[in-house]
């Protein structure tokens, strides 16, 4: 089907189902993936007819702000003014019966109570079959305080279950999520495990390509390329770790590394002590990750931990075949792993840099890879990614 | 709603007109609305149509009722009347009495819209109503432990032969009516045959992880269901005929290994089933089914036995062949698998269930009767489960006359044996009493003991009343003061009305008599009644009173302090307890904790340290933990079992630990602590941070190991390979290091230097305890750990074989790992031995004229005697290339024959003494890299560095 096909019956089905779309996270703005996902299904929705509205429950934090620009077609909303004080934690029976911890916690729900009311009137006025799509749990909390009654309410996990069974978020995803219409996680085999963890109302639903340029990487500079915040979950320290052992052996190849972060200066201490300063190069934060992109010829992902990781999608739509840790279900479910890159077991260095040399050695098999990556990946294009959200928003009301 | 649902639900009902609406209601409440309700009445003789009737008029558009004009006798017939009048686009089926999840027809349909799938299936939870906590278990869940797709059951053997329900399931109309499925009419097991048929028609069939069917199970119903009532032989006419069309379809497809698979299930499940019953049931029923199963079983693949256990594929095997006599002690180890309920015979050096009817002429027999793997030639008697069966019941006033035979497999307990016996009663819920009665008469009949007694039950039981009114009876039996415990199998001895009166401590109004009784597993066992009228009354008041909301509360308070002091007693209350209580109690001067392997043994390094501490006299207090049992530990030291109050006392008291693996991780070490920590073996795999799984933690999640780690104060190194490797991955820096070599080796450096010196090799006491003849060499052969395959080694190498070729020469001895444990068939006695039970290694080295081992670290401790070694390394690329990895190449550096095939490692047994002295060089340079601190010093120098403090009194 060509573009202008696919818009077209877009425009048909619009025409036949036009809804109010809500999404509701913990910020409209704050710099990340879940901000990033959410804008992009937000014009994506509205491009299809749907009257899309963004909630966020309070503004960004100071430095953690994404400059959305002026020109959204669809209206956001941010209900506090300024961030809420947290409610005292801690459990103990002291803490419970302790009067001033007391009047802050009563304080802390009867200002939610207020908040949930405004989200109360947005929904009362939305039209028959609305659809609320809360894309974090702490926003859930608000959610669902307010009354959504008539409105079909979607919970979503935008992690892989081990690194949410591994946070506080665990305990909260079962308690918050258990009464939503649907709850989405972005893999089958994330979805599976909760479902045998008891929640029987979970499905999957992937993340769109945030991007497909017109032309791929040429492939031709001899560069391994990173990018992602220098924090100790991005593993940085496993990639140098692996770049050392197979550095003597490509004297002509360079390691960029995109992003910065709290990590930045014991990165490149570690970097020193392996003796790999010469041919590792640090390239600081990055906004335009396309061009980054095009001057690289092969992608290393060396995360302790992802979800549905956009910049393998990113790489990969750019035709630059990738090596990855095997950390969670959405990473082998976008790289199949010997045909449009590869996989290493988690933490397993050396088989990262096993990987990372045959594709250094090998230009054909980078080519081969790069252009079946550019192919594959498109299975998560963005037509195709709407068309499951619309499906499921009929399923959820048959 | 819809004109066409896409989901109609077939409800069921015949005579349940009480539960039909909740399950009618499970339907109605469903998150998918577009579903219709099909309610099917099997001509109910209550007033369910009615109920269905009444349901359908107020949900005229959503419930519709039917009627069959008469009873059809079982679950068929209405399902397939409801497949008729469904108007869905998917068909379900539930029972009156069960109910559906609440999102189980939403992903359904989500699956079989994504897939196509003519089937798709999800997960059924049977929940157990009537038991006291309400407990739930899942239908085959791992069929269910992930969504999948297979295009032909074929894929997925499993779930043809395993989840044979209907019920969970929702199938495209479309496809039910093309293939005419239909349920078999008026026969039980309805299900079986429509499912199997179904199976076998999808095209594409999905499964997802969502439970979707909740059955509801109700062991105490008046009316029992088909399931457990399977006492009736029309039930397993029923059953047999079914399996019968059922493999006659699988032979239309020639679908010959889903066949053997449905046979395998057939033995492990449906033939089990009705064997548990048998010992219960008459002598017509028996021989009503012995003959109904010869027939059917005769068409079983012979290969289906070897997939099934043991016990059943014996009991299966002497249904086959008629052979009732035996057949119901062996339906006593199938109910009590580790009973050995015949006496045994061993054959041309293999171990078989009995010699009897010329079964082990027969190929098959020789094959299913061949229990040699089961070890129990291994066993001493006291580890022995044996059948005793009740011969003789009496009850005469307050005495019961008792007699029995205790089966005495392969003459274990010898002819001239002194005999002793008493029986012991106990309450079966704990209890602080039990009873002994000492038994009169034993006799030793060859292939069984029998006895005789009398016990005056009537006098001397005296149960408290209430809490404790079952009691469980069992033997204790002393051959030569080797004792075995059995319990008493009442088999076909009449027990009925024979009572005997008994006077409970509490009051006679709680019980007055005692009457035989058998348990689930066919054991005697009494149990307190009331029969007389106070008593009758006085029992009637306390059941109300129990059930009633005093009981209620009473055992709400029970369950809470049951949970309390479980909770007192868990891991994390202990560590509290250590860290709050006993860390602020002073470190007591020269006190030594000590640990080998987490607590399993009294060996290696740790013991060596002690016992130069011993020899030198020091003064010093000795704590030795030991996990499991005490014996073999010092009797000069104090035990204490790891993990309890005393050991973390010990622990948090010490002023030094010494261990060779790692004391309990979250234990904190206090500052005036010193932790030796001496290790256990040079690593070629991979070790500590050196491993993927821990660099891929965070740093929050690597702490755990890091505090552990960083307890060690001094770490011992036997090379700088060690510091290489070992050091560096466990994160010890340079002072802590030990460069003593291990104590542990310092016996094998002496015996060595003794060697060199005399020119004689001295074996120890050790030979003589293993009755090694002197002219025979010994050679040791010791793998390293492997996981999988439960706690049985198998060995790579064919041992009969072996000790065939090469027992004139050689004795083997074979060390699995502490973990592991071997069996050996009784035809290489002598030639082949165990050692796997001894803690201590370095004895075994010693006596050992050369090694065989694959990876084993206990090629570097070796290595110190410079003797042959042979490296059977028959999965090596396996091993060294998972993702683990070694340090070095072993392959390029083995002081000895690398082998790979069994044919490979024989011949080089075969040739060993041709090779040895060819790798004497080989073996120096080996010692020279990694045993360059072992010289037989080391447990002076620690005692000297670190304990040196005791020598001052």
């Amino acid at each position: 089907m060509t573009q202008q096909t696919l818009h077209a019956t877009a425009l048909a089905d619009s025409a036949a189902a036009s809804r109010d779309i809500f999404f509701v996270s913990n910020s409209v703005d704050e710099l990340g993936g879940i901000t990033s996902w959410s804008h992009q299904m937000a014009r994506l929705f509205s491009n299809r007819g749907h009257q899309v509205h963004v909630l966020g429950i309070t503004p960004a934090p100071a430095g953690r702000r994404h400059d959305l620009g002026d020109d959204l077609p669809y209206r956001t909303t941010t209900l506090y003014d300024v961030h809420p004080p947290a409610p005292p934690s801690g459990g103990g029976v002291r803490r419970r019966v302790d009067p001033v911890d007391r009047r802050r916690r009563a304080a802390h729900a009867a200002g939610m109570r207020k908040q949930a009311e405004k989200l109360t009137d947005l929904f009362r006025a939305a039209r028959p079959g609305a659809i609320v799509i809360v894309t974090q749990v702490w926003a859930m909390e608000w959610v669902a305080l307010a009354d959504t009654t008539g409105l079909t309410v979607i919970g979503m996990s935008h992690e892989s279950y081990e690194t949410c069974r591994r946070s506080s978020r665990y305990g909260r995803v079962q308690r918050y999520y258990k009464d939503v219409d649907r709850m989405l996680t972005l893999t089958r085999e994330d979805a599976d495990l909760w479902i045998r963890k008891g929640l029987d109302h979970v499905g999957a639903m992937p993340n769109p390509l945030p991007f497909f340029p017109d032309t791929p990487s040429p492939r031709r500079a001899k560069t391994v390329v990173s990018i992602g915040r220098l924090h100790e979950e991005k593993g940085v320290d496993l990639l140098l770790e692996a770049w050392a052992l197979l550095a003597p052996d490509h004297p002509d190849w360079t390691l960029a590394i995109y992003g910065a972060g709290e990590e930045e200066q014991a990165l490149r201490r570690q970097c020193a002590q392996l003796g790999i300063e010469a041919s590792v190069q640090w390239r600081g934060r990055t906004d335009d990750v396309p061009a980054a992109l095009r001057e690289s010829c092969v992608f290393a992902l060396s995360s302790r931990g992802e979800g549905f990781p956009l910049a393998l999608m990113e790489a990969m739509a750019t035709g630059v075949p990738c090596v990855a840790f095997d950390v969670a279900p959405g990473v082998r479910e976008i790289i199949t792993d010997g045909a449009d890159g590869f996989l290493a077991p988690p933490g397993d260095t050396r088989q990262l840099a096993r990987h990372l040399a045959t594709l250094m050695g090998d230009s054909d098999l980078r080519d081969l890879m790069g252009d079946s990556a550019r192919q594959n990946i498109q299975r998560y294009a963005t037509d195709l990614i709407v068309d499951r959200w619309e499906t499921l928003f009929r399923l959820l009301d048959r | 709603m819809n004109p066409q649902p896409d989901i109609s639900v077939v409800v069921i009902v015949h005579n349940d007109a009480e539960r039909l609406p909740a399950a009618v209601q499970s339907v109605l409440d469903q998150t998918l609305c577009s579903v219709e309700v099909v309610i099917v009445d099997d001509c109910s003789t209550d007033p369910s149509y009615a109920v269905a009737q009444r349901l359908a008029a107020a949900h005229p558009h959503r419930i519709r009722a039917f009627q069959l004009p008469e009873n059809s006798g079982a679950g068929g017939e209405p399902r397939n009347h409801g497949i008729h009048h469904a108007l869905g686009r998917h068909v379900m089926f539930l029972d009156s009495d069960d109910v559906l999840e609440r999102n189980a027809c939403r992903n359904l349909l989500e699956a079989a819209e994504e897939t196509g799938s003519d089937i798709v299936s999800g997960l059924c939870v049977r929940r157990h109503l009537d038991s006291r906590h309400r407990s739930t278990n899942e239908w085959y869940p791992w069929l269910y432990s992930r969504t999948r797709t297979v295009e032909s059951v074929t894929e997925l053997p499993d779930l043809f032969v395993w989840d044979t329900l209907s019920t969970n399931k929702c199938y495209r109309r479309e496809f039910l009516l093309a293939h005419a499925l239909r349920f078999p009419k008026g026969m039980f097991y309805e299900d079986l045959q429509f499912i199997a048929e179904a199976y076998l028609a999808a095209r594409r069939i999905t499964l997802i992880p969502n439970q979707v069917y909740f059955w509801n199970v109700r062991q105490k119903a008046a009316a029992k269901s088909v399931t457990n009532s399977r006492h009736e032989i029309t039930n397993y006419t029923h059953r047999l005929e079914i399996h019968r069309r059922i493999d006659a379809l699988l032979e239309e497809r020639g679908l010959h290994d889903l066949k053997l698979a449905k046979d395998a299930k057939f033995l492990k499940h449906d033939l089990v089933l009705h064997l548990r019953d048998l010992p219960l049931r008459d002598d017509s029923y028996r021989s009503e089914f012995a003959a109904l199963s010869q027939e059917y079983l005769a068409g079983i693949d012979a290969a289906a036995y070897e997939a099934v256990h043991p016990s059943v594929a014996i009991c299966a095997y002497l249904l086959r062949r008629g052979d009732r006599e035996q057949l119901i002690p062996a339906v006593d180890t199938l109910i009590n698998r580790d009973k050995i309920s015949s006496p045994l015979a061993q054959r041309d050096g293999r171990v078989y269930w009995t010699d009897a009817a010329g079964h082990l002429e027969d190929p098959l027999g020789r094959s299913v009767l061949d229990v040699t793997d089961l070890g129990h030639h291994q066993k001493p008697i006291e580890q022995m489960f044996l059948r005793n069966e009740l011969t003789g019941y009496a009850a005469t006033g307050t005495t019961v006359t008792l007699s029995g035979r205790i089966t005495n497999p392969l003459h274990s307990i010898p002819a001239d044996a002194a005999l002793r016996g008493e029986l012991v009663l106990t309450a079966r819920r704990k209890s602080l009493q039990s009873f002994t009665f000492p038994v009169r008469a034993l006799r030793h009949d060859g292939h069984s003991i029998s006895w005789e007694t009398e016990a005056d039950l009537g006098r001397r039981l005296r149960p408290l009343g209430i809490v404790d009114a079952v009691w469980d009876i069992r033997m204790r039996l002393e051959a030569d003061g080797e004792g075995t415990v059995s319990r008493i199998t009442a088999g076909d001895t009449a027990l009925d009305g024979q009572d005997v009166p008994v006077r409970p401590r509490l009051t006679r109004l709680t019980g007055d008599r005692v009457e035989p009784h058998v348990s689930a597993k066919g054991h005697l066992a009494f149990r307190l009644v009331s029969l007389g009228s106070p008593a009758v009354r006085a029992s009637g008041l306390i059941e109300r009173t129990v059930r009633g909301a005093p009981g209620t509360l009473g055992k709400a308070g029970y369950r809470k302090a049951r949970a309390l002091r479980k909770k007192l007693g868990s891991g994390d209350s202990k560590l509290r307890i250590y860290h709050e209580v006993f860390c602020r109690l002073p470190v007591r001067r020269r006190t030594v904790v000590f640990e080998s392997h987490l607590g399993k043994q009294y060996s290696d390094s740790p013991r060596a340290l002690y016992e130069e501490m011993r020899r030198q006299g020091l003064d010093f207090k000795a704590i030795w933990s030991y996990q499991g049992s005490p014996q073999g530990f010092p009797q000069d030291a104090t035990l204490v079992r790891r993990w309890s109050l005393p050991y973390l006392r010990a622990l948090a008291q010490a002023e030094f630990w010494v261990d060779n693996q790692s004391f309990p991780l979250g234990l904190r070490k206090r500052p005036q602590t010193t932790y030796v920590q001496t290790w256990h073996g040079s690593a070629l795999k991979r070790m500590g941070f050196d491993l993927p799984e821990l660099k891929s933690m965070t740093r929050d999640q690597q702490r755990l190991q890091q505090d552990a780690l960083g307890r060690f104060d001094h770490f011992v190194v036997r090379t700088e390979h060690d510091v290489r490797t070992l050091a560096k991955a466990l994160h010890q820096d340079e002072a802590r290091l030990l460069r003593t070599g291990y104590p542990r080796n310092d016996s094998l450096v002496r015996t060595r230097q003794t060697e060199s010196a005399t020119g004689r090799r001295e074996r120890g006491p050790l030979a003589a305890e293993l009755e090694i003849p002197d002219d025979k060499e010994v050679l040791l052969y010791a793998p390293t750990f492997r996981t999988g395959g439960g706690h049985r080694f198998e060995l790579p190498f064919d041992v009969e074989r072996f000790a065939e070729e090469f027992g004139d020469r050689y004795v083997l001895l074979i060390r699995a790992h502490y973990l592991n444990h071997v069996v050996l068939p009784p035809s290489v006695t002598g030639r082949v031995i165990d050692v796997s039970a001894l803690h201590d290694t370095a004895p075994l080295l010693e006596l050992a004229d050369a090694l065989i081992t694959d990876y084993s670290s206990v090629m570097f401790d070796y290595a110190l005697l410079e003797r042959p070694m042979l490296f059977f390394a028959y999965d090596y690329d396996a091993y060294a290339h998972d993702g683990r990895g070694t340090y070095f190449d072993l392959a390029s550096c083995t002081p000895g024959p690398m082998v790979t095939t069994e044919e490979e490692f024989l011949a080089a047994v075969k040739s060993l003494h041709a090779w040895a002295d060819d790798y004497a060089p080989a073996r120096k340079q080996f010692l020279a890299r990694f045993g360059e601190y072992d010289r037989g010093d080391a447990a002076r120098r620690i005692v000297d560095q670190l304990f040196a403090d005791g020598k001052h009194r």
